[in-house]
């Protein structure tokens, strides 16, 4: 059999890197760095280790490869794709016929475009706007704080604007490790000679690289934003013209920063006060400028607002609707925009217009043939508390895995147990599979085609490389077989009857403005594919946003006037140290894929908790001891890790091993994010006896899953 | 002869290991590049240098070594004996002992990628291009035309300074 040469995007982070799957007969046996293709955004084909990695996860031992039935809690049966699709879509209806919203849907930034738009649209047909995903925790502040100052929650520009900058203000994001590729542009920029200026609690690989490092401590971005838009008014560095022309309430702006003198701001974050006035200098006069950011800066209480103020600052620098600068907050997962973007969020349809707006309503009513509910729903926090109120009674979840991913484990699971009913789609055993009554094995994504959105609004097509294994069956076809036999079987856009991932793509381009002119035509031809907004089919896609005007109703930018907000949880003398978390460059989220590749296990072991030398000290803890961490919601068994790269006081752990049974639940009252990123905890050395047995109680990352006979 | 190999620009590197990732997968699980961290934070790939006057080559007693091409040091598998000798005299430590067949192992550019034309795979994948693939000349010239076009650019930002006397 000859080699074929198949064109994916890479299935981990939003820079959606392309790359070739090499194969034979069906069989990955390799991949190809995609040199060949202009415009991508890993340009040359460059790659970081997951992506090299990437099929090795393909091929696990324990792919879901039939449809299981559980017979009492994590012990399952197989049963055939007929009986899964009857027994899911008969409760389902049943639920919905009681209560459409005793149901709750989650939608996933780990499968495509197409699924997504599918499950939120049976989530509106069957009368429930209960439908949400992992974006919650991750950019919802993104999303609905820059959707409030400039009208679209979205990144503004592109890599390209990155690499073209004069100066790059990285908050709250190790763009080194968290998106390797995507720092290739910020490296290629200060080759040039443009500045970067980091602000981590952490001293990342990110501020290795930095001209200026500003390091706060944990959930006090508020004050050293405003500090630095302090400096900016009060030194005249503003761009006045664009601030009079395009922005509305500067006024208030200047009101509240008032108090925020570098000395104030000093104290609050423990950033020197001269670097605070340096930063901002640099920052506003160099002429273009892109600020990025990523879950340092919204997983927090006040997220949205720490979003809107860097949208505040960005606009009062005149850095928008110009090449070289924007907004770039960095998406984690290879399609979480697209999830977005498909509505599967509680408040909107497709392409962000409102279920409250009647107008929008009526469309999707005529569009989908059935009644639409208009209130909003709940999100992924929320609906974890709605069940122990007794409100959501079923789950069905797409590709996610709460267990591990949500603040607050412990809370999940409980509320996970009192579940009447769930279905699990996946394409491994997670945790989160434990408590589940049915699994449908779905197919990875290198297995499937479909259309992702990358973290700058581009849109690409990825060909199916590799056969799934057994029965497993790619996301839109799980759900398209749901969606008929719920009873949902006319013809078009009323239907779920769909014959391949494009036909549901033609459907998005009718009812999604953003989306209109990206045809799967259109992608399939061109492989670096295209930015929406694209609004007709011989539209070229839009590389920057508001050249002319914001797209809020007046057309101008709103500036956020923010008083300081801390995390809600304080270190006090029980609980003397902020935690926070963070994430390894090989591994990725939950584990289900990188915890299934030898090349990456192999490299990143195990996770170390960083601690400052002064407290380790104290504590008598040395580099690679166990210690334990607590807080007022868990115990977490943990390596630790002597280092200078946190501050005295912090501690930083990374949360893909299930640190969040450690992380609060608190959320941000608009985004309804949980403040992962921030919480107070203490610190104990532990004998590796007491470590083991600690680690017995934390989910299992990797859990086998029991298949009994019939 | 132009001698094409990795060139190692340690301030970029971000200790991303992609390179190891992708050697090991081109070269049946071993990696023969590896990445280390110094000082908490500063990070330094180091693979073959492929030396010009190579001790491995000098040293190996049935001639399993010996330079290609492209100029890089390759190892014959079925002339290596395993004795460990070229391990011993690299000054960097680099070849390795291949305990499943009994030789030793090393970086060989990707000689199976290079016959097609393609870059080794560290530097094909390598997202900072803290490695470069390329004539060692070239990639000095380049990054000397680099230099002045920074200096350069520099002096006509500095409104003081003159550009005359550049
Ligand atoms: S940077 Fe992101 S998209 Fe690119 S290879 Fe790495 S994980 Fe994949
Ligand atoms: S791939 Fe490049 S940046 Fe990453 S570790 Fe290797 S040399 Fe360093
Ligand atoms: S193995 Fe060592 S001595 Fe031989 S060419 Fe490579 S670096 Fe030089």
């Amino acid at each position: 059999m000859a080699e074929e040469l198949i064109p994916v995007v890479c299935p981990y982070c939003g820079v959606g890197c392309r790359l070739y799957i090499r194969v034979v007969d069906g069989y990955p046996v390799g991949i190809e760095y995609a040199t060949d293709i202009p415009g991508i955004s890993n340009e040359k084909g460059k790659l970081c280790p997951k992506g090299n990695a990437v099929i090795e996860y393909l091929l696990a031992k324990d792919r879901l490869k039939k449809p299981l039935k559980a017979k009492e809690q994590g012990k399952f049966v197989e049963i055939s794709w007929s009986e899964a699709i009857k027994e899911v879509a008969e409760r389902l209806k049943t639920y919905a016929k009681d209560d459409p919203n005793q149901l709750m849907f989650f939608g996933s930034a780990r499968t495509f475009n197409e699924p997504n738009y599918l499950i939120q649209k049976l989530a509106r047909m069957l009368g429930t706007n209960n439908v949400d995903h992992c974006a919650r925790l991750c950019h919802a502040p993104t999303v609905s704080g820059l959707k409030q100052v400039f009208g679209a929650g979205a990144m503004t520009n592109t890599y390209k604007d990155i690499e073209e900058a004069d100066v790059i203000f990285i908050i709250g994001h190790n763009y080194a490790e968290t998106h390797p590729v995507g720092f290739r542009y910020v490296l290629k920029a200060k080759e040039r000679g443009a500045k970067v200026i980091v602000a981590d609690p952490r001293f990342t690989r990110t501020a290795w690289f930095a001209d200026i490092f500003l390091q706060h401590y944990p959930g006090t971005d508020i004050a050293l934003i405003n500090g630095l838009i302090h400096v900016i008014i009060k030194e005249k560095l503003y761009d006045a013209k664009f601030v009079r022309e395009r922005c509305v309430g500067f006024d208030e702006v200047v009101k509240a920063v008032e108090k925020f003198t570098p000395e104030y701001v000093e104290k609050i974050t423990g950033v020197p006060a001269d670097l605070i006035v340096e930063a901002a200098r640099t920052f506003a006069t160099a002429g273009k400028g892109v600020i990025t950011w990523a879950m340092g800066l919204t997983q927090h209480t006040h997220g949205h607002d720490n979003v809107r103020l860097l949208g505040t600052l960005s606009a009062i620098c005149g850095y928008q609707g110009k090449e070289g600068c924007g907004c770039a907050p960095m998406r984690g997962q290879n399609n979480v925009q697209g999830a977005c973007d498909m509505a599967a969020l509680p408040n909107v349809f497709p392409g962000y217009q409102a279920v409250t707006n009647p107008e929008k309503r009526k469309f999707f009513e005529e569009f989908w043939g059935v009644e639409l509910n208009g209130e909003v729903g709940l999100t992924v926090i929320e609906a974890a508390h709605a069940i122990d109120e007794g409100k959501v009674k079923a789950y069905y979840i797409m590709g996610e895995n709460p267990v591990i991913s949500d603040a607050n484990a412990n809370h999940v699971i409980k509320a996970l147990q009192k579940l009447e009913f769930m279905v699990v789609q996946d394409i491994v055993p997670t945790p989160t599979m434990e408590f589940a009554d049915i699994v449908l094995p779905a197919a990875a994504m290198l297995e499937n085609e479909g259309s992702l959105t990358n973290t700058e609004r581009r849109v690409q097509w990825s060909f199916p490389a590799v056969k799934p294994p057994g029965e497993a069956r790619p996301d839109w076809w799980i759900l398209s077989e749901v969606g008929k036999a719920v009873g949902f079987d006319r013809d078009g856009s009323k239907g779920f009857r769909y014959n391949e991932a494009a036909d549901v793509l033609r459907e998005i381009n009718a009812c999604t403005p953003q989306y209109r002119g990206i045809t799967p035509e259109r992608l399939k031809a061109n492989l670096a594919g295209i930015h929406w907004p694209c609004p007709s089919p011989d539209h070229p896609g839009t590389r920057f946003l508001y050249k002319d005007r914001f797209l809020t109703p007046d057309g101008k930018a709103h500036l956020a006037a923010v008083d300081y907000r801390g995390p809600v949880e304080l270190p006090d003398e029980e609980y003397p140290f902020i935690l926070t978390t963070m994430r390894y460059v090989g591994m990725y989220h939950t584990l289900t894929m990188t915890g299934r590749s030898e090349a990456l296990v192999k490299r990143w072991k195990e996770p170390l908790a960083e601690i400052h030398p002064d407290d380790a000290a104290k504590l008598g803890i040395r580099t690679v001891d166990w210690i334990k961490i607590e807080t007022r919601r868990g115990v977490y068994p943990i390596r630790a890790k002597v280092t200078r790269a946190v501050k005295k006081g912090v501690i930083a752990v990374p949360w893909h091993w299930a640190a969040n049974v450690l992380t609060n639940d608190a959320l941000d009252p608009v985004a309804k994010i949980p403040e992962t990123k921030a919480c107070a905890c203490r610190v104990a050395k532990i004998s590796e006896e007491e470590a083991k047995k600690l680690m017995e109680k934390l989910p299992q990352i990797i859990p086998r899953i029991e298949v009994v006979k019939g | 002869m132009a001698r094409k190999t990795i060139f190692i620009d340690f301030s970029k590197c971000i200790e991303c290991r992609a390179c190891e990732v992708a050697c090991e997968r081109e070269h049946n699980g071993m990696s023969f590049i590896n990445v280390f961290e110094w000082q908490e934070m500063a990070a330094m790939a180091l693979n073959c240098r492929h030396c010009e006057a190579a001790p491995c080559v000098e040293v190996c007693p049935t001639n399993a070594l010996y330079r290609d091409e492209d100029g890089a040091v390759i190892l014959a598998p079925q002339r290596c004996i395993g004795c460990l000798m070229c391990g011993i005299v690299c000054p960097f430590g680099i070849p390795e002992l291949d305990l499943i067949n009994k030789i030793m192992g090393k970086c060989d550019l990707c000689a199976h990628r290079r016959k097609e034309g393609k870059e080794p795979a560290c530097a094909a994948t390598c997202p900072t291009d803290a490695l470069i693939f390329g004539d060692f000349d070239e990639i000095q010239r380049r990054r000397r035309e680099k230099f002045t076009e920074k200096a350069i650019e520099v002096a006509k930002k500095a409104e003081k300074i003159s550009l005359l006397g550049v």
